[in-house]
């Protein structure tokens, strides 16, 4: 009979289920309660009982980004995330779970059928605020949200690059992070899907949002590209007096 | 130069003390990074607090639109006018707006939004009276109230009220039927012969409180509960009763219970108009279709409307006949015809032989009215009252002529009747 362990993963805040199957989980903020229906799973730390929520990556990029490999997702407990594209909030309740409770996540999402759900998740989750206006026009939630530390977009539009943009000279701070799921049929279904990555990450070159990394999602999902990268990254005093 | 920087907890009008640092755009970042230098360069000179969050949405609402509210208005003529400096704003719209109603130049540039940048950084900070906990609070409470006025939410159309009444129905039913027996089983130690000539529970127990003991009963006035010959037999039974005598105490307590279950009964009448009443506000064409009852039995089945609009019509029929269901699908056998949807009156008031086609037809478009209610956006019966008469008129042709079909020509009624003659 194998021992079932639930230890850290390397990305903070992420955990690895080890039981029957391996599973990516993270730590339920509302333990009971099952968002969109997904398995949980209880685990004997010390004598006391902690609840985990499964993180089906075929479901989230985030968690196929995860599994793929990504380097760094930026996003840890404490946290301010700005989350662009949150639809019914399957993602966006385990990026709640991942920054805890002194972090937030302003969930931003436009349609209203995926809204209702939205703030029904938003309610028994205090670090989730839900924004149910267009990302494109950033300044119009101006009131909402504060300066963010990391902008997670996942709104498969073709004008998305401009979108991110938009929101980080409003909201993201400098030297934050931001990661763009980039779906090559929405962007241009008649070119190649390495073109279209491509011309996207140059898009994003030129509003100073810094490329660092770039994954595709295989085997979850098609022709889908995670750009992990730093907007205005702060240079360390010692280069600024060299260009000076 | 001036700054408004709208936040969820008021608005906020800052000086800029040290204009000649805006010049260099690139590093204006660098004056922003600690609340101590940021206070250097921009200093906070009037905090408008919205009082509530009524008042905040009117103003979020104004800024998405573009337009002033009149808050907006007062700080800024009472503030703005005076000091007689151009104001930075961070939507361009908004300041072209303010030029045209109050006459003050603004500005709106790249340094504005360097500026904002850095203000929205070390917001905290800047702000002195409100602490961030407090706007944090604000925060929450006005996005889930905008999204609320965005997804047009009504109170009255929240369904979670009739599943805990219908359920609350159900449980005042069981303990009223509880305390009943109970409160029939000790009086009947005393005075048993009237449980056996009051059959009605309620009549009992009024009675019961209007007389206690059985000594009074010679001298008690029942006539508005009971008719002449009932009373007239509860007087005579009371003369021979075989119960036994018990003490003021006991009856005290007994007297205790009735009013309870009086009180008990009386708010059960009352929760049954007020489940009415809400089944009719938020699903009305159910109501006409299957009634109230039935209706909010569905809906507490399913959890909420809208679960029980995903449901398909053979779903909606055997609704609440699971056990009997899965037994015969596992068996092999004939599953069962109908659930809930039994009680309805439509199905109660056919003969046995075509219950079952009563109930099929009767969740087809009962379907169809929950799913307009569900979706729907008005609230009108109409579409229930038409297939409802629809039904009647079908119903009625099954009824009158077994044999006869409900769709199809005239000929095939003739042959049939040609068929009846031979015999």
């Amino acid at each position: 009979m194998r021992v079932v362990t639930v230890e850290p993963h390397r990305h903070e805040g992420v955990f690895i289920y080890r039981g029957m199957e391996d599973a990516l989980v993270t730590l339920n903020m509302v333990p009971g309660q099952s968002v969109y229906g997904e398995r949980r799973v209880t685990v004997n730390e010390g004598g006391a009982k902690v609840e985990y929520r499964t993180w089906n990556p075929f479901r989230s990029k985030l968690a196929a980004a995860i599994l793929g490999g990504v380097d760094q997702i930026h996003i840890k407990p404490k946290c301010k995330v700005l989350y662009l594209g949150a639809a019914s909030g399957t993602t966006v309740s385990h990026v709640s779970d991942i920054i805890g409770p002194d972090g937030l996540v302003y969930a931003v999402e436009f349609s209203h059928r995926a809204g209702r759900d939205l703030v029904n998740v938003a309610k028994s989750r205090t670090n989730i605020i839900p924004v149910l206006e267009d990302a494109r026009h950033p300044l119009k939630y101006r009131m909402l949200v504060g300066m963010v530390d990391v902008i997670f977009a996942d709104v498969a539009q073709p004008d998305q690059s401009r979108i991110l943009a938009l929101n980080a000279h409003t909201f993201l701070r400098n030297g934050g992070h931001f990661l763009i799921s980039i779906k090559a049929n929405c962007i241009d279904s008649t070119a190649s899907a390495e073109a279209v990555f491509a011309s996207e990450v140059r898009k994003l070159q030129q509003e100073n949002l810094k490329p660092q990394e770039q994954l595709t999602l295989e085997p979850y999902e098609r022709d889908h590209a995670v750009v992990v990268g730093v907007y205005r990254p702060i240079r360390s005093s010692s280069k600024s007096r060299s260009s000076k | 130069m001036l700054v408004l920087f709208e936040t969820s907890v008021g608005y906020a009008i800052f000086k800029v003390l040290n204009e000649k640092k805006l010049q260099e755009v690139d590093s204006l970042w660098k004056e922003f990074e600690t609340p101590e230098k940021a206070n250097k360069i921009v200093k906070l000179k009037h905090f408008e607090k919205f009082q509530d969050t009524a008042e905040a949405l009117a103003a979020f609402t104004a800024l998405m639109e573009g337009k002033i509210n009149k808050q907006l208005k007062k700080v800024l003529k009472k503030i703005v006018k005076e000091a007689h400096e151009p104001l930075a704003v961070a939507d361009a719209k908004l300041g072209g707006v303010i030029k045209e109603k109050l006459n003050l130049s603004c500005i709106h540039s790249p340094v504005v939004n360097e500026l904002m940048r850095g203000i929205r950084s070390q917001m905290d900070g800047l702000i002195p009276g409100v602490e961030p906990r407090e706007m944090a609070a604000m925060c929450l409470g006005l996005a889930h109230s905008l999204s609320r006025y965005r997804l047009k939410f009504s109170a009255d159309k929240v369904d979670t009220m009739i599943v805990q009444a219908i359920s609350l129905l159900d449980d005042l039913d069981k303990e009223l039927n509880n305390y009943i027996m109970r409160c029939r089983e000790w009086y009947g130690w005393h005075f048993p012969e009237l449980g056996k000539i009051i059959s009605d529970n309620l009549t009992y127990c009024k009675c019961l409180q209007k007389v206690g003991d059985r000594k009074n009963y010679a001298s008690a006035q029942l006539s508005e509960l009971l008719p002449e010959e009932v009373e007239a037999e509860v007087k005579a039974a009371a003369e021979i009763s075989m119960g036994t005598e018990v003490s003021e105490e006991d009856i005290c307590n007994i007297l205790h219970l009735c009013t309870q279950v009086i009180e008990i009964s009386e708010y059960r009448t009352q929760l049954y108009e007020y489940l009415q009443n809400r089944m009719m506000a938020i699903a009305p064409n159910v109501t006409v279709m299957v009634g109230e009852l039935v209706g909010a039995r569905l809906i507490a089945h399913a959890g909420s409307l809208l679960n029980l609009a995903k449901h398909a019509a053979s779903t909606v029929q055997i609704l609440g006949a699971e056990k009997a269901l899965f037994r015969a699908l596992k068996s092999r056998r004939d599953t069962p015809k109908y659930g809930l949807i039994y009680h309805a009156s439509l199905v109660g008031q056919t003969s046995p032989k075509h219950k079952g086609k009563i109930s099929r037809m009767l969740a087809a478009k009962t379907v169809l009215a929950i799913r307009y209610d569900a979706f729907g956006e008005d609230s009108s019966s109409a579409m229930g009252v038409e297939n409802r008469a629809k039904l009647e008129a079908r119903l009625r042709a099954i009824e009158d002529r077994g044999i006869r079909k409900i769709s199809g020509t005239g000929k095939a009624l003739a042959k049939a009747e040609k068929y009846e003659h031979k015999r």
